[in-house]
């Protein structure tokens, strides 16, 4: 057993964290409020190479696994940087994955350039053709499972963030008017969709870690130094208590997605049990997380002038995107049944 | 990354099963049940002559050398099955403590019967006015020439009434702050003016409350130094590094899902209930947390890193969810779940009603959820202390 991580890993970690630190202040976050991007940030990203990291080297990436990709999604959290990197990493590792690339594609993909995203059921309107996509007011294009068939769709360019409670760069896009091109079809293509999709939950999970982590870590500072009664407020147990919860949490949180990006390559079967898993898991820690950090606050929390608010939100729209935590958990039940029945 | 045991550990695992599928019988299983000794003298022996009680402890002392992946397995395995084995567990941290800070006599004596599964001790610590509090311990030692007269009262002293010794924190300095005036003795239960009384549970496990009238004995009996027993205490309560209850979730996980299966006799993946569904993907979750936690204890302490909350942190979680799952879990079964094992129409024997029972202790012994929250924020978080 080793849960320690490589040196190359640590110096991704590290080099991240002080990418975003520096790049990345709050006042960023707060100016891109109404769009959900910062074009800048992005591609000062991409100039680390950040968008190729995850694709093979003959297409201009870097061909690093999911777990290095999950320690970036974390800094993400962390720094509630508005990029759309989980969304394009793994669109980008499906399409490697894929006979006949589009190599023109690939290499605007690994340089940032090209912004493609999946698209889960959940993200389906219903009664037809509209799909309401985490990033849809910046990604060019969309790939869908429809039937036996794997599609790629051209977006309309430039459409208009929605005024939505997370501040994601969301928007509603209507498939009806694009015509899709069949990039494969049949059970193997599904299954390569189910992967990606889970590589992106994957990745989602481990921004949702960065983010508890963070709120854990703010709500923790304001207990030690806001004074009531003449003793800061983390002298009482029902200040530190649910504290010290979170904070078990988060760590396990932590654990949870690193072994489900690990199991990818080293333990297959539970990979797509384990993505889920880390979604719903992790999602709820951060949501609750964000939510006993704000509440330490008291009032100040609740005023945007505080910056726990933005993690409060933003936990609570990364936990819809696939449909919600309690839909995350049944998706793990149903695929352990799944794996217990194709084991006998 | 790594998150396996490693080869050695899956060996001790396979070992443990085969051991328990051989030895530990439906008839034990019964005795357990209507007895709650949480001890079992034959069984015992059996894992004494296979070296399982010493087998964490270092070659030097005759002991296995297990590294603490090994002891995982161990630990696991037994427990899960839901193995009478408190005293494999306690008896295999006071031989070490022994090994660390008893008299060399102790040393030559007591730990290698304690290594052949020839007797067994118990912890004797709480006390009926100290609970959470450990240090106020109020039993008394006042020394009478060459001997020590025991006076007072321990609570909660389980499989006291089956152990040849407990391991009983007095005070000897009634002057002397809380933490300074105390010390550690073996009393041997079958000294005159040693009384044990059952105290039965909720959950079935039977405890006991010890008292001590006028209790005469030999220097000989202390452990470590006069008015040093909170050292002791310590070091002893060091080594039981928190584990929680993963072992546990994952066999009420397995229950759970087997009786999901047997459930829907068409070849769907997906539960009757979705409620149902939802629960049982959070009771894997949980389960998956508690397990990981508990692997990054154990993973620190085969590396021989510092922990800080660590260990707390796996208990707190695990306990916290490893009770709320059982009750969730119970709250969609309906009536039948209630049924107790060995009932006709019983689901799945039993086995929720009996969590439902049995898990609330998780959050109280071996430090309440309260305590250890405490730790860990004063710990991992800085707070002050608070408590
Ligand atoms: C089945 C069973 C087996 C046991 N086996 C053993 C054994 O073998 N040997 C042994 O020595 N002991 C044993 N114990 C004792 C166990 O460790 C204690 O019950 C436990 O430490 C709590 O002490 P208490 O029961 O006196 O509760 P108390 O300490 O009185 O606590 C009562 C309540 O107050 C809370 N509380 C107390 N102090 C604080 C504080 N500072 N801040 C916030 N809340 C607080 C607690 O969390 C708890 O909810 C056993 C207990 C049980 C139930």
């Amino acid at each position: 057993m080793d849960l320690s991580l490589d040196e190359s890993q640590r110096i991704l970690q590290r080099s991240f964290s002080e990418f975003f630190a520096r790049e990345c202040p709050t006042e960023l976050v707060r100016g891109s409020e109404s769009t959900g991007f910062d074009e800048t940030l992005w591609r000062r990203f991409c100039e680390l190479g950040a968008a190729a990291m995850g694709l093979p080297q003959a297409y201009g990436g870097l061909d690093m696994g999911l777990f290095d990709l999950g320690l970036v999604a974390a800094q993400i959290g962390q720094s509630l940087a508005p990029l759309p990197f989980a969304d394009v990493a793994s669109a980008g590792r499906l399409l490697a994955t894929l006979p006949d690339v589009d190599e023109a594609l690939m290499t605007s993909i690994a340089e940032g350039t090209g912004l493609i995203s999946l698209c889960d059921r959940s993200q389906e309107l219903p009664g037809g053709n509209k799909v309401c996509l985490p990033n849809g007011a910046i990604v060019a294009k969309v790939i869908t499972m429809q039937g036996e068939d794997l599609l790629l769709w051209d977006l309309e360019p430039q459409h208009a963030t929605v005024a939505n409670m997370g501040s994601g760069a969301l928007a509603i896009h209507d498939l009806s008017l694009a015509v899709p091109r069949r990039l494969a079809s049949g059970p193997q293509a599904r299954m390569q969709f189910e992967h990606a999709l889970a590589e992106w939950k994957l990745l989602v999970a481990a921004m949702q870690t960065g983010l508890a982590k963070k709120a854990l870590e703010i709500g923790a500072d304001y207990a030690r130094t806001r004074i009531q009664f003449d003793v800061p407020i983390a002298s009482f147990q029902a200040i530190a208590h649910p504290l010290a919860e979170a904070a078990a949490q988060v760590d396990g949180a932590e654990l949870l997605w690193q072994q489900a990006a690990w199991s990818r390559a080293n333990s297959a079967k539970r990979f797509l049990e384990l993505a889920s898993m880390a979604l719903a898991f992790c999602s709820q820690v951060a949501r609750h997380t964000s939510d006993v950090a704000l509440h330490t606050h008291g009032g100040y929390g609740f005023t945007t002038e505080y910056d726990i608010q933005l993690f409060y939100r933003r936990s609570g729209a990364w936990s819809c995107y696939f449909g919600g935590v309690s839909n995350a958990y049944c998706e793990v039940a149903r695929q352990r049944r799944a794996n217990a029945m194709a084991g006998k | 990354m790594d998150f396996r045991l490693g080869e050695a550990a899956e060996r001790v695992r396979t070992e443990i099963r085969q051991f328990l599928e051989q030895e530990f019988s439906q008839t034990h299983r019964q005795q357990e049940r209507d007895t709650g000794d949480g001890h079992n003298w034959s069984l015992y022996r059996k894992l004494a002559d296979q070296g399982w009680v010493s087998a964490a402890w270092p070659k030097e002392f005759g002991g296995g050398g297990r590294d603490p992946y090994e002891m995982l397995a161990l630990y696991w395995e037994l427990s899960k099955a839901g193995f009478p084995w408190f005293g494999l567990l306690n008896n295999s941290f006071i031989g070490h403590t022994l090994m660390a800070m008893g008299s060399e006599q102790q040393k030559a004596e007591l730990v290698p019967k304690i290594a052949s599964g020839d007797i067994m001790v118990a912890l004797g610590y709480t006390e009926p006015s100290s609970g959470s509090d450990v240090a106020a311990a109020r039993t008394s030692a006042r020394r009478e020439q060459d001997h020590w007269v025991i006076e007072g009262q321990k609570m909660f002293t389980t499989t006291g009434h089956m152990a040849q010794y407990i391991f009983t924190l007095v005070r000897t300095d009634a002057k002397a702050s809380k933490h300074r005036g105390l010390t550690m003795f073996l009393i041997p239960t079958d000294a005159p003016g040693v009384e044990i009384y059952p105290v039965h549970t909720m959950g079935g496990e039977r405890t006991n409350s010890v008292f001590f009238g006028g209790v005469k004995i030999e220097d000989a009996q202390r452990v470590g130094e006069v008015n040093e027993g909170w050292a002791v205490v310590r070091f002893a309560l060091g080594l039981e590094q928190a584990m929680g209850y993963a072992d546990r979730q994952e066999a009420l996980l397995e229950k759970a899902e087997q009786w999901a299966l047997a459930s829907t006799d068409n070849n769907s993946i997906t539960t009757p209930d979705p409620r149902m569904e939802q629960q049982l993907g959070r009771m894997a979750a949980n389960a998956e947390v508690a397990r990981l936690l508990r692997y990054r204890s154990t993973w620190m302490q085969a590396e021989g890193m510092a922990q800080q909350t660590e260990g707390t942190m796996t208990k707190a979680f695990s306990a916290k969810v490893f009770l709320q799952d059982a009750q969730d879990w119970m709250d969609l079964m309906g009536p039948l779940a209630l049924l107790e094992h060995g009932t006709e129409n019983a689901l799945s024997e039993g086995a929720f009603a009996e969590a439902y029972r049995a898990t609330p202790v998780a959050t109280i012994y071996g430090g309440t959820l309260e305590i250890l929250y405490s730790l860990i924020g004063q710990m991992a978080l800085k707070f002050p202390r608070n408590r």
